[in-house]
């Protein structure tokens, strides 16, 4: 029986990008994946230890925690806040302007950010087993 | 040597005494004249010298005031000699050159008094007199002057402070719009780029995955066209730089070729698009054809995109100013209305539904797609073609009515526009 693949929780509100996430992630690197909006789905798998990194997009526009819209920065520090063990996260995003990448990850503790367009899945899938082997 | 209370309250009259002749000769300076009296008699309140001088004083100034300028010199040349000295007070307060200005007015009483008095000691008490009377109205001047000059250095910071927060504001806005733009633009990049490198990659799992990856990057690669587009025409109009034509544009066949567009669309969802002005005639416009049109598709194809249940109406109307002061109405404009029986805009959205990339819901925006320049560009094209644009709530109670309006071409005999029977437009594919 082969391992059980890694698991990678994708957070993205727009649905080709997400969709684009899924299917190089799991054809060009064999992980499973997670895609949800929901922040209780989050916190329920990543609480039941079944995500083993996190991919998330900076602006959300469905995503809800306590009543109001929170974004990928407070999305991470909720994250990290109730994850048992440390979860490596990615943050990915179009916001590309100039001071963006520093002040994204200072504001959000998240481990590394990549810049969209994000469009070679060898890339992307070296970047995301990287984060899996320091952590 | 004693000290005298010199300038009594005869003093007093007889210096509003002298303010006819002021007038006469000063009409500009006259009233600041009167207005500066007590401060003259604070001056001459305190005055040292004798008793004797007082009483010449008084006798001098009562000369002075009797007759300056009708003893010495003729009417005409006083006159004339007061008319240039006021001129050079004046050349040299435009100019800013106070001193010279004071200089020049001295001179010119000293001359006038040395001629007026040629006696030794009483030309002295009276040039004494009349040279501090002048050097306080001078001083007031000055310092008139100087309050002026000071109040006009502070309005021009304050106009330069202004201007350079809203220069400062301009540059914020621009950053953020680009900062807009390059995020837009990456989102369907992402899809075109990702889903190509997919498919040249050999990770699609059937011939049907290919063609369906394709077709997602078919439909960014249009959005992407559209929104390319959107910004020229935003980055146009805000410099300045679009050129619309001014044609006589007829409505109708404006209508005739918008509503097809969007009548596929629509069908799909199953909306009732009917046009309320079918069979009616509809005046000519003056407006930029293609613009026009361009406004018109925005508004209809975003009332298609934001209804999911009813009907998507446009509809004409003739707005008539009040009437002429024979009362004759006049209809000066036309008002086009697109309305949907949709998920219309919260009241206090209204306002900024017209501003770059306002987005009343985003996240229902991210899955019907559009950056939020529609509405922006069509709000500056009708402004541009000399109209207005407004919303306001669906006459349904459901959804939102979207207007604009257009200059009539020229006076046009027009029927009424009758309510017509309703017609639903058919999607002709």
């Amino acid at each position: 029986m082969p391992a059980k693949p890694l698991s990678i929780l994708i957070v993205e509100d727009h649905p080709l990008i997400a969709k684009f996430y899924r299917l190089a992630l799991e054809r060009a690197g064999g992980f499973a994946c997670i895609v949800t909006e929901k922040v209780d789905e989050m916190l329920a798998e990543i609480e039941a230890g079944r995500v083993d990194l996190a991919i998330l997009d900076v602006s959300l526009s469905a995503t809800e925690w306590e009543g109001r819209n929170i974004d990928g920065v407070e999305l991470a520090r909720l994250l990290r806040e109730r994850s048992p063990g440390k979860i490596p996260i990615l943050l990915a995003t179009a916001h590309a302007m100039a001071g963006d990448r520093e002040r994204l990850l200072a504001a959000s503790g998240a481990d590394d950010y990549l810049e969209k367009p994000i469009y070679d899945a060898k890339q992307l899938i070296e970047k995301v087993l990287q984060l899996l082997r320091r952590n | 040597m004693k000290r005298y209370l010199a300038f009594t309250e005869e003093d007093e009259l007889l210096l509003r005494s002298l303010g006819p002749r002021l007038e006469k000769y000063f009409p500009e300076m006259a009233e600041r004249f009167y207005s500066q009296i007590p401060f003259h008699a604070n001056a001459f309140r305190v005055f040292t010298g004798g008793e004797e001088q007082i009483v010449r004083l008084k006798q001098t100034l009562q000369r002075w005031a009797g007759g300056l300028f009708t003893g010495v010199y003729d009417q005409a040349y006083a006159e004339e000699r007061f008319q240039i000295g006021y001129r050079h007070v004046r050349i040299g307060l435009e100019q800013k050159y106070m001193i010279s200005a004071m200089g020049v007015v001295r001179a010119f009483f000293n001359e006038c008094l040395l001629q007026e008095f040629p006696q030794g000691e009483q030309q002295h008490v009276v040039a004494l007199a009349m040279g501090k009377i002048l050097d306080l109205d001078l001083n007031l001047m000055c310092e008139s002057y100087m309050h002026a000059t000071v109040q006009n250095l502070r309005s021009l910071n304050e106009q330069m402070e202004r201007a350079n927060r809203d220069l400062a504001e301009a540059s914020q806005s621009k950053d953020e719009f680009l900062a807009h733009v390059s995020h837009e633009l990456r989102t369907p990049l992402n899809s075109i780029l990702g889903f190509t490198k997919l498919i040249l990659d050999g990770l699609c799992s059937s011939p049907e995955e290919e063609r369906q990856l394709l077709h997602d990057v078919f439909a960014s690669a249009q959005h992407l066209l559209g929104l390319v587009n959107d910004i020229l025409d935003i980055g146009r109009i805000e410099a300045g730089k679009l050129a619309l034509q001014s044609e006589t544009v007829s409505l109708r066949a404006v209508l005739d070729s918008t509503l097809p567009l969007v009548a596929i669309t629509a069908a799909e969802k199953s909306l009732s698009l009917i046009d309320a002005t079918a069979g009616v005639a509809l005046p000519m416009v003056r407006a930029d054809e293609v613009r026009l049109r361009q406004v018109l598709l925005n508004l209809l194809s975003n009332a298609v995109k934001f209804t999911n249940y009813g009907s998507v109406t446009v509809r004409a109307l003739l707005n008539t100013n009040p009437g002429d002061e024979f009362g004759v109405e006049q209809p000066t404009l036309v008002r086009v209305e697109v309305e949907d029986t949709g998920i219309g805009v919260p009241p206090e959205k209204r306002n900024s539904i017209f501003e770059k990339f306002f987005q009343v819901d985003p996240s229902n925006s991210r899955r019907v797609g559009g950056a939020g320049l529609g509405l922006a560009i069509s709000r500056r094209l009708v402004e541009l073609m000399g109209g207005k644009i407004g919303l306001e709530e669906g006459k349904s109670g459901r959804g939102i009515l979207v207007w604009f309006t257009a200059p009539l071409a020229s006076q046009q005999s027009i029927d009424t526009l009758q309510p017509p029977a309703p017609k639903a437009v058919r999607a002709t594919k």
